[in-house]
């Protein structure tokens, strides 16, 4: 579980997801938890590797706080949506979700991004609002389909305990213009507020398990911390394949679960 | 929406650098301390005896804290985790207080509008549990 934790907090951190994508498989398949306790943990997992890396990202300026603010604003709209909606549905309904969550965000990382504007071609570009979110050596655009892709990405995070970074980095990155590294850090700094909104409501409802919570959250917090120490120095597409293949790998283990063929 | 910040340069400024490094220390903080609190707790559960995969009791506020106040590690594992799950909002609020400070109407309405939420979401938690 520690072990485990570790594995998830590193990968959470280096790519903006919290961790979570990682912990819900391993609960699930390698310990027998039901889906829902799992996000549960998952949820409390995916704070700590928000809080403990994004620490570090802040103070080497690659997370962008006015940006995460804003667009944690609509997460945390749909954090709350989810979580209520989430007691509704089907264990195998919400495996298959998260499988098909996991199928688009892998497909769109592999298209060609739009790449970041560079801020000193124009400096009248975009809205005032947009400008003011900008950050050095980028332009942030598509303030519109960033926040309504926030409330998506809140919506998710509280059905599947994952932060909402698998919508929020390809978001961010596709539709707003930001660099990669930048997304991921400011991905991991707002996917706290996100869980924290969603997490409340799993622990009143008696869903989080302080002994399962408990070492998974230590594993996390060390390989959170490890992975932000060392993210800046990894090739941007190294981050993009690795992304790209947790992604399609976890996706293969939960499509298994919805139809019934593991667990 | 009205209430977004104005516009600012694409560079960074002294006041949002020095809010930066407040934030990153209050999350450092509050990391560190949930993290100590949770490895008091998992050591005092395997000394114990148990298991992690025993199943653990429910949020007890009342329990949490004699737990404490007697050193079992239930107290520990769950205020460990209460502290995890209050420190992103405590980012927030500290925002709050600073772009209050500076008078940055914008970032305060959303710092202010994102803590509304997570408040939104106890209650309807509580109001459902019932």
């Amino acid at each position: 579980m520690l072990g485990g934790g570790a594995a998830a907090g590193a990968f959470g951190s280096l790519l903006g997801l919290g961790g979570g994508i990682l912990i819900v498989p391993l609960l699930t398949l390698g310990f027998g938890l039901p889906l829902r306790e799992a996000v549960g943990v998952s949820l409390v997992s995916v704070i700590v590797t928000s809080s403990a890396s994004s620490g570090v990202y802040l103070r080497r300026r690659v997370a962008n706080l006015r940006l995460g603010m804003t667009l944690e604003l609509f997460t945390a709209m749909g954090a709350l949506a989810g979580g209520l909606i989430a007691f509704l549905l089907s264990e195998e309904l919400l495996a298959g979700l998260f499988a098909a969550l996991l199928l688009y965000a892998a497909l769109t990382m592999l298209r060609s991004p739009t790449g970041s504007v560079d801020a000193g071609d124009d400096a009248t570009a975009g809205s005032p609002r947009e400008r003011s979110l900008s950050g050095p050596g980028y332009r942030v655009g598509g303030l519109g389909r960033g926040a309504a892709g926030g409330v998506g990405g809140g919506a998710v995070s509280a059905l599947l305990g994952i932060g909402g970074g698998p919508v929020m980095v390809p978001v961010m990155h596709l539709l707003m213009g930001v660099p990669l590294r930048v997304a991921a850090a400011t991905s991991n700094l707002m996917i706290g507020v996100t869980a924290s909104a969603s997490a409340v409501i799993y622990l009143l409802r008696g869903e989080i398990d302080p002994y399962v919570a408990g070492p998974t959250a230590i594993g996390v917090f060390l390989g959170a911390t490890a992975g932000s120490r060392v993210a800046h120095r990894i090739n941007i597409r190294i981050l993009r394949v690795l992304f790209v293949a947790v992604l399609l790998y976890t996706a293969f283990q939960m499509i298994r679960r919805a139809l019934g063929l593991a667990g | 929406m009205t209430g977004l910040p104005p516009a600012r340069p694409a560079t960074e400024a002294p006041e949002d650098a020095s809010l930066e490094d407040a934030i990153a220390r209050l999350l450092t903080l509050g990391t560190y301390a949930a993290v100590a609190l949770l490895i008091v707790g998992v050591v005092g559960l395997l000394l114990g005896g148990r298991s992690p995969l025993d199943g653990g009791p429910r949020l007890d506020l009342g329990r949490l804290v004699s737990d404490l106040a007697a050193l079992r590690p239930d107290g520990f594992l769950w205020l460990g985790l209460v502290v995890v799950i209050a420190t992103p909002p405590a980012r927030v609020a500290a925002s709050l207080v600073r772009y209050l400070a500076r008078r940055e109407r914008g970032m305060a309405v959303i710092a202010f509008l994102i803590l509304g939420i997570i408040a939104l979401s106890i209650v309807v938690a509580i109001v459902s549990e019932g």
